[in-house]
């Protein structure tokens, strides 16, 4: 992101400050993946669709290759020994990965006066999964639901 | 599993979550819960694909694609990443005045918070799978602490967890 912002704010000025601002918090409130969601809405001010749609080949079909030449890898070396120590390996990590991710997405709740609230909905929505097998999508309309109804304090 | 219901499975999780690994759960219980075309180990090496390489955090449905359906798959999970970005041009013409507001504020963070929760209870599974013995524990653990309190590249932990594994395997 800060890339981008040098090269579309200061480099080349095609935005200003205050839209690159409006475009980066609006991408976080898009569902799915923030950086495209900004990638298209950068694309659509520059040039409608054709913009939009041209920023969001560029910034995913690179890497979705390099994801499928990474898995083929993965199903090709599956019955190699040495090959799936190195996977054993990542596969660990993996689940590290996992737990910090959700450590993260919780820490900009996680501010004074809003800790209870925090903890509340997280240990909810964990219960409801993995104590009560709600699917996912019901858990998270329950947690919108219950940041409507229980505003944050700041 | 038929490719478009492999996209509108994909596109469900996706366009329900807000970050890369959100969606996590949602893709869990459809594809190795209730169809059973994807197991878990399945799913977790998708996560170490999608964090592998540069790019958006969401990458790894197109993992979960190519493991269900090959390279055809793996179209319809980039279909399913990018589709929900086009949703920013409504927001951009008709809700950008609104987003300030604390309710729509308060409800995206609580869905936030509570796709923290879902994400823990889905690793659980993957952690009983891929974790066997103190080596993984530990590397899970150091992994842990690498992501959650340093911005340094997920490639450090990716290749190092695999060096790892690799001199392990070898002396055994």
């Amino acid at each position: 992101m800060a890339a981008l912002h040098r090269e579309l704010v200061v480099s080349r000025n095609w935005v200003s400050p205050d839209q690159y601002g409006l475009i980066y918090s609006l991408a976080r409130a898009t569902p799915g993946t923030n950086l495209l969601a900004f990638c298209a809405g950068i694309g659509w001010v520059l040039a409608r669709w054709r913009g939009a749609l041209i920023a969001i080949l560029a910034a995913s079909i690179p890497c979705a290759a390099l994801v499928v030449w990474f898995t083929f890898g993965y199903s090709s070396l599956r019955s190699h020994p040495l090959a799936m120590s190195a996977i054993g390996g990542m596969l660990a990590a993996a689940v590290g990965m996992m737990a910090a991710a959700a450590f993260r997405l919780s820490r900009p709740g996680w501010k004074p006066g809003n800790r209870v609230r925090a903890v509340v909905i997280i240990i909810a929505a964990f219960a409801l999964s993995y104590g009560l097998s709600v699917p996912p999508i019901q858990v998270l309309g329950l947690g919108a639901l219950a940041g409507l109804a229980w505003r944050t304090s700041t | 599993m038929n490719l478009f219901l492999l996209y509108l499975l994909l596109l469900k999780a996706t366009v329900t979550s807000f970050s890369g690994l959100t969606s996590l759960p949602v893709v869990r219980a459809d594809f190795v819960v209730h169809h059973r075309v994807l197991s878990d180990r399945e799913l977790n090496a998708a996560v170490v694909a999608g964090r592998a390489v540069p790019g958006p955090n969401g990458l790894y449905v197109v993992s979960v694609g190519y493991f269900v359906g090959g390279i055809p798959g793996a179209f319809a999970g980039w279909l399913a990443m990018v589709s929900p970005a086009f949703l920013i041009i409504p927001l951009l013409n008709y809700l950008g005045a609104h987003f300030e507001r604390p309710a729509v504020r308060s409800a995206i963070q609580a869905l936030t918070l509570a796709a923290a929760g879902l994400i823990a209870s889905a690793t659980i599974p993957l952690a009983r799978d891929a974790l066997h013995g103190p080596l993984s524990l530990a590397i899970a653990a150091g992994s842990f602490v690498f992501m959650a309190f340093t911005n340094r590249d997920t490639l450090w932990v990716v290749g190092g967890s695999a060096l790892i594994g690799l001199i392990t395997g070898a002396l055994a």
